[in-house]
């Protein structure tokens, strides 16, 4: 993995939660154009590290961050510099679908509108078009964009979801367990939706689902307990780890 | 939407319009700041406002007057029997006491104002001070009784207002004729005229720019009938004549009369109401109020009152007689026990809370005794026990729109059904408990049902899982643990029971009580008076010194109330549990 | 102590006697096999002592709630009855009397010609044009006032013609005790509902040993009655108690046997209890319906339903006798209704604004301090009794208002005006919308905030975009049970707003609501029969309606929005 070639660098990044440490130390290079996986039994501090990716933990009372992450090179674990910019840089997906209580249409253009980003209302419809298009749901609501996002299917609100945060045009976009609520079919088909995205975005993805992170994923990491325990090409870790935990958790001896 | 040039022109555009959704976000959040502040500033404001108008409540002056408890007078039979003191004639004792305080005053006018400075209600409380101590009868005692609100008011500088000036130059006092010249070889008298005919003059002015302006209103109504506004001109023109006049005193004699401001001097122990003033400012004429001690002395007061004496219910002799008593020491200003020890009364200066406190503790008691109970066993019931069905439903849709309905309404149903139906008797505090308890109940029902609820279904199940019957559950396990929540919110319902006044007027809780009702059983079926109903009785009294007596009645419902809640605080953090 | 107290004391002791009696009793049929009783042996003693205590105890309930009622009753029919002969001498007096016969007849001649008059000069009213004759309409009018007059004259002398027969028929009873009894029997049967109350009400205070409003020896032998029959009453009530607790005591003792399912049997009785205690909420509400109900309906049958409704002029201020004509007072409700919603939109006006942006505060922006701080102000803010917020709006905002508005050139403003009385109620009711918005806003879920500040958006970007949308059913709810509050305050409006029912839009002027109308008809001494005091109630009616209404939809709203994000 060559520097050039690395969207986010991470350097020693420690995550405290008022007294309590969650994260310890975490050392990371995510690359371009490609999926990250990060895996690890839960309360590992996988979400928890996602979140410092686009500052989230910024909203949680008594969270401190400390280390280096770098975006292309910028550093944004920096109390002066604006969490807005950045995370109009660096778009998320929760593991719950959470579309806001407007139309379809208001949801997908809930982001270019706070930020500005169009100049004419036909705009406007192009770009929400252009992000309903992407996550593939464009054929399945085009001709009701004026109901309410609420109304959709769980597996259609994950990928109106997904739409909003591609709307903006983000470079990464974080999923934190974007299946974990699904079924098999709606998770299917967001996992081939990653697929096709990773052409254009840097996508990191929290799964618990191993085969998952094996399905969609070039480079996983693995967290267990606050420490980045292991990370590489996916198919390494998964089929010759270095790592005595990561063979446990992988054969599934504890999780 | 191609890549290698949308990023950057997305984050250039994202930037540019940064600073004005900021602006717009501290905007927003100033909002709510100003909400928050405002709120709290009402909060301060009205709390601070009710403060002050209760401050002059807390003090009285009092009149500690040396009275001659003569035989003759206050035990006509001469026995010294209860019944003979009570046929005593102590209104006359009281009367004596106050003309020997001021001999020189004789006309009947003059006594009348003089009596005026205490409540007749004194002779009572002399009655019963005497009746408790029948060896008082033959001596001189001291009895205390308080001044009356009007002048007590004045003395605390609430009532009117005046300028004082202390003069420290000679004046001589000189018989002439029937009244006393007052001679002040200084011209001590200088400022004092000035002012007054630049007040008078200032008048003749207003009143020559409204002629002027109805003159307008003439030239302009063309051939309507002006006649009616010509005579009101002339009208005018005459008065501002005749108060320009009375300013130049070309006589040489400034007229005081009683529709100018009160003047008083005040030397050696004595005071002169002025009624006119030469116009070099060395002389001045009047009578005397109260006799000086010489006729000469080398500093005096010079006080204006600002108001005519015509325009006030206190007359200038009363205002002198209180000065002058304060000054011999007869008067003074201690802490306000009639306020706590005394019922309801006519005269605010009589008037107290303590009649209004105990039918509060009578009424919320009673509320206590109805409600809690019916409202934590009707929680169990609903909780614990209720099937599910039409009629359990019906019973929860009703409770929740009961703690909705206006407590108006409350006391509507205790007139037309306790009242008028069960025949209660009006008035009462048995009767406000049941009114208050049937309004209290939904909020406990409520409460004891949420702390019901929080206690966790581990608890029942382990209970229920070691054979105890339902009952044995509730009772014995969940009770206990939801105790504390019970308790928080029978006070909570109960300290709004305390402050409720409508459905309290309903049923006759609004009549004048001068009688402290005794805290006990009989006491409940006596007519009586709450806290908050108290302050409605006084809120606009005809008397002025009801009003800081309504505010400090205020003070001591707002002690209970945060006293109550303060109680419910201190038990929810301690035995708050987290489950 | 009283005899009262004596006998809930004896109550007490025997209900533990009971207690103890039967749990001995099952003690000793099993003996040291206490594995054969079927419940613990405490709850034989409860059964024995709710068998004992529930019934007497229910007995002296119903005696304490209705044994005056009963007394009352009593001793107006045993008086009444005494003095059955005297009152039909009278009647027959009445009637065979040529001189009252002549004036009531003219009375009643009277009254009809002013009915007629009424009839004539509003159908003088009604033509238009050419034909209207005004000169005409004010002939008949005081024509129809002079009649009026001539006819409460008549009616005047008829009752003084009245009194006197009384007065003869009265003189010939003797002077003594059993005189006086018919004469208190006579005063009862002839007075009239009003006055039949108010003797009855003296007599009470006489019984009792307390200051009556008069005194009479008619007075003093309806309270020796009074005395008497209460005596019988407590006796009697006595001795029933005492049976039924020994008919309890010894009908459940009897019951006790090894095999008895006594805790069953407790439980059962407990759960009626705790049901009995749900069911007094449902009384509640049917004692307020059917109270206000059964006095709107005879209101209703004097005024009619649609000129209460829709009637512009609001003058209660009756007749003086109950049989007077003409001047029935003016009940067009609308004026109240007009006045009551000015205030409430004053109110909200202060209130929703500042309560809903306080919630978005301090659920969005405060830290944990500052909402420690905040949130039991505004808490004391909701705490303070109205007659607080009154005495607060009539002596320091309404002068504030005269003085802002006399410095802006208003003339003539007063001190009670709708817009004091609104303004302060508004401030009573922001701490009502802060904490009911604070809810709804906190139950909006985290993750709805967390996809938008993951899109870039603004704290404020997140909270009028997401989250209040979000929020906005139940801040309907809230706003709505908050109208249903300021419509049913009292207070208030009774201090600040003034008495005078103007149909105005200034709320500058003096303005008057439905409450303050139920205060000012209902407090003071009232006629319950009335056309006055029943309009009370049928404007509780429309308030207690116009809440209830209020309230259901808000539930309705806010349980809808609740179930939807749980």
């Amino acid at each position: 993995m060559s520097e050039t070639n690395s969207k986010v660098e991470v350097r020693d990044v420690d995550v405290f939660y008022g007294d309590k440490q969650a994260l310890n130390s975490v050392s990371i290079d995510i690359p371009k154009n490609s999926v990250t996986a990060f895996i690890g039994p839960s309360g590992c501090g996988k979400s928890t590290f996602l979140r410092c990716l686009n500052r989230m933990n910024d909203t949680i009372e008594g969270a401190r961050v400390e280390g280096s992450i770098k975006i292309d090179g910028e550093e944004i674990n920096d109390k002066h510099l604006d969490p807005v910019i950045l995370r109009a840089r660096v778009g998320m997906v929760f593991q719950k679908p959470n579309p806001f209580p407007k139309s379809i249409y208001d949801n997908v253009a809930y982001g270019p509108r706070i930020h500005g980003l169009a100049q004419s209302s036909d705009e406007l419809d192009d770009i929400v078009e252009q992000s309903l298009r992407k996550a593939g749901l464009w054929e399945e609501v085009s001709d009701r964009l004026s109901h309410p996002g609420t109304s959709l299917s769980g597996g259609q609100q994950q990928r109106l979801v997904i739409a909003r945060a591609i709307a903006v045009n983000p470079e990464v976009i974080l999923m934190d367990e974007p299946c974990s609520a699904l079924d098999p079919i709606a998770t299917a088909r967001i996992e081939g939706l990653i697929d096709e995205l990773r052409e254009n975005y840097c996508i990191v993805i929290v799964t618990h689902s191993m085969q998952q992170a094996a399905r969609v994923s070039q480079q996983t990491a693995f967290f267990h307990l606050g420490d980045l325990v292991e990370h590489g090409p996916t198919e390494t870790i998964f089929t010759n780890p270095r790592e005595q935990k990561t063979q446990d958790y992988i054969m599934g001896r504890f999780g | 939407m191609t890549e290698s040039v949308s990023k950057p022109a997305i984050k250039a555009a994202v930037e540019a319009r940064l600073a004005k959704r900021y602006r717009s976000e501290a905007r927003f959040r100033s909002l709510g700041l100003a909400a928050i502040f405002s709120a709290v500033a009402i909060l301060v404001i009205l709390l601070g406002s009710i403060g002050m108008q209760s401050l002059p409540a807390y003090t009285a002056n009092e009149i500690f007057l040396e009275v001659d408890l003569d035989r003759d007078l206050v035990d006509p039979q001469g026995d010294g029997s209860e019944v003979s003191l009570r046929e005593g004639s102590y209104a006359r004792v009281l009367q004596n006491a106050m003309r020997e305080q001021f001999p020189e005053v004789r006309a009947r006018r003059d006594l009348r104002q003089l009596f005026q400075l205490y409540t007749a209600l004194n002779a009572p409380r002399l009655m019963d001070e005497v009746i408790e101590d029948p060896s008082l009868v033959g001596t001189r005692y001291r009895f205390r009784m308080p001044l009356s609100d009007d002048m007590d008011l004045y003395l605390k500088g609430e009532l009117l207002d005046q300028s004082e000036t202390r003069m420290n130059t000679a004046l001589r006092a000189e018989e002439e004729g029937r009244s006393i010249a007052l001679v002040s070889d200084n011209a001590g008298f200088a400022t004092l005229l000035e002012n007054q005919r630049a007040a008078l003059r200032n008048e003749a002015v207003a009143l020559g720019a409204s002629a002027d302006e109805l003159d307008l209103r003439v030239q302009a109504a063309g051939d309507e009938d002006v006649s009616a506004l010509v005579d009101r001109i002339a009208n005018l023109r005459e008065r501002q004549q005749g108060l320009l006049d009375w300013a130049d005193a070309e006589d040489g004699v400034f007229r005081l009369d009683d529709t100018l401001p009160s003047v008083i001097v005040e030397m050696a122990g004595g005071a002169y109401k002025l009624d006119g003033v030469s116009v070099d400012g060395t002389r001045a004429t009047g009578r005397a109020v109260v006799q000086p001690e010489s006729q000469s002395a080398d500093s005096w007061n010079l006080l204006v009152v600002d108001v005519p004496e015509s325009r006030r219910r206190s007359s200038d002799n009363q205002l002198v007689w209180s000065r002058v008593l304060r000054d011999r020491g007869v008067i003074e200003e201690h802490t306000n026990r009639y306020l706590f020890g005394n019922a309801d009364s006519r005269e605010p200066e009589l008037a107290g809370v303590r009649g209004a406190l105990h039918g509060s503790i009578l009424t919320i008691l009673i509320a206590l005794i109805l409600s809690v109970p019916v409202g934590v066993f009707a929680a169990i019931y609903l909780e614990e026990f209720a099937p599910k069905n039409p009629v359990t439903d019906l019973i929860e849709v009703n409770i929740n729109n009961l703690a909705a309905v206006p407590s108006i309404v409350f006391g509507m149903l205790g007139l037309a059904v306790f009242i008028n139906v069960f025949g209660l008797p009006r008035s009462s505090p048995v009767l406000g408990g049941l009114v208050l308890s049937l309004m209290t109940l939904p909020t406990i029902i409520i409460a004891t049902r949420a702390a019901m609820k929080a206690v966790p279904p581990s608890i029942r199940d382990a209970a229920l899982g070691i054979g105890a019957s339902q009952t044995q559950t509730v009772f014995h396990h969940v009770l206990p643990l939801a105790a504390p929540g019970i308790l928080t919110g029978s006070i909570i319902g109960l300290s709004r029971a305390l402050g409720e006044t409508a459905p309290l007027l309903m049923i006759g809780m609004v009549a004048f009580i001068a009688e402290t009702p005794s805290l006990d059983i009989e006491g409940m079926t006596q007519p009586a008076t709450v806290l908050p109903v108290q302050v409605f009785l006084w809120y606009d009294g005809a008397e002025r010194a009801f009003e800081p007596r309504a505010a400090a009645a205020i003070m001591v419902l707002l002690g209970l109330m945060i006293s109550f809640n303060a109680l419910a605080i201190y038990l929810r953090h301690k035995f708050e549990r987290r489950w | 102590m009283s005899i009262d107290t004596i006998i809930a004391f004896s109550l007490l002791v025997v209900v533990a006697g009971g207690f103890y009696a039967g749990r001995t009793r099952a003690i000793r049929l099993v003996g040291d096999a206490r594995r054969e009783l079927h419940s613990l042996p405490n709850y034989y003693g409860y059964y024995v002592a709710l068998w004992t205590g529930l019934p007497a105890l229910l007995v002296l309930m119903a005696y304490a709630l209705i044994g005056g009622q009963v007394a009352d009753r009593m001793v107006v029919s045993e008086l009444t009855r005494e003095a059955a002969p005297l009152t039909s001498t009278y009647l027959e007096t009445l009637t065979n009397d040529a001189d009252y016969q002549a004036l009531t007849a003219a009375a009643a001649q009277q009254r009809g010609r002013v009915v007629e008059l009424n009839e004539e000069i509003s159908r003088l009213r009604s033509t238009r044009g050419e034909d209207r004759d005004p000169a005409m309409i004010e002939a008949r009018r005081a024509e129809q006032l002079e009649v009026l007059n001539l006819a409460t004259d008549t009616d005047a002398q008829a009752v003084r013609r009245q009194e006197e027969i009384s007065q003869g028929i009265l003189d010939s009873i003797a002077e003594d005790a059993g005189g006086y009894r018919i004469r208190a029997g006579f005063q009862l049967e002839l007075g009239g509902n009003a006055a039949k109350q108010l003797f009855m009400a003296d007599a009470r205070r006489i019984a009792d040993g307390r200051i009556a409003s008069r005194t009479s020896p008619a007075l003093d032998a309806a309270a020796a009655s009074l005395v008497e029959t209460e005596a019988l009453i407590r006796r009697s009530v006595a001795g029933l108690v005492i049976l039924m607790a020994i008919a309890g005591f010894g009908l459940s003792r009897f019951q006790i046997a090894p095999s008895f399912r006594a805790r069953n049997n407790v439980e059962r009785l407990v759960l009626v209890v705790l049901f009995l205690s749900s069911l007094i909420a449902i009384l509640t509400t049917v004692g307020i319906v059917a109270s206000l109900l059964f006095e709107s309906l005879r209101f209703f049958r004097e005024v009619p339903l649609q000129e209460f409704l829709f009637g512009l002029q609001w003058s209660p201020q009756i007749a003086i006798r109950a049989d007077q004509v003409g001047q029935s007072g003016a009940f067009g409700a609308v004026p109240l209704f007009a006045g009551t919603a000015m205030i409430t939109l004053i109110a909200m006006v202060v209130a929703v604004p500042i309560g809903l942006f306080s919630a978005i505060y301090l659920s969005e922006y405060a830290g944990t301090r500052f909402r420690q701080i905040a949130k039991p102000l505004l808490e004391i803010l909701a705490g303070i009794p109205t007659v607080v917020y009154g005495f607060f709006a009539l002596l320091t905002v309404g002068p504030f208002i005269r003085g802002i508005f006399g410095a802006l050139g208003f003339e003539d403003v007063v001190t009670q005006s709708a817009l004091s009385a609104g303004l302060v109620m508004g401030v009573m009711i922001i701490p009502f919308i802060s904490s009911l918005s604070d809810d709804v806003i906190n139950s909006v879920p985290q993750t709805l905030r967390d996809g938008s500040y993951a899109m870039g958006a603004t704290k404020s970007e997140t909270i009028r975009q997401v989250v209040l949308p979000a929020a906005l059913p139940g801040i309907v709810g809230a706003v709505l049970l908050a109208i249903s509050r300021a419509i049913g305050e009292t207070m208030i409006v009774v201090m600040a707003a003034g008495q005078g029912a103007n149909l105005t839009a200034n709320p500058l002027e003096a303005v008057t609501t439905i409450t303050v109308q139920i205060v000012m008809l209902l407090t003071g001494d009232q006629e319950f029969d009335s056309v006055k005091t029943l309009s009370a109630f049928a404007l509780g009616l429309v308030l207690f309606i116009l809440t209830l209404i209020m309230n259901i939809i808000a539930l309705r709203v806010v349980r809808r929005y609740r179930e939807k994000y749980d």
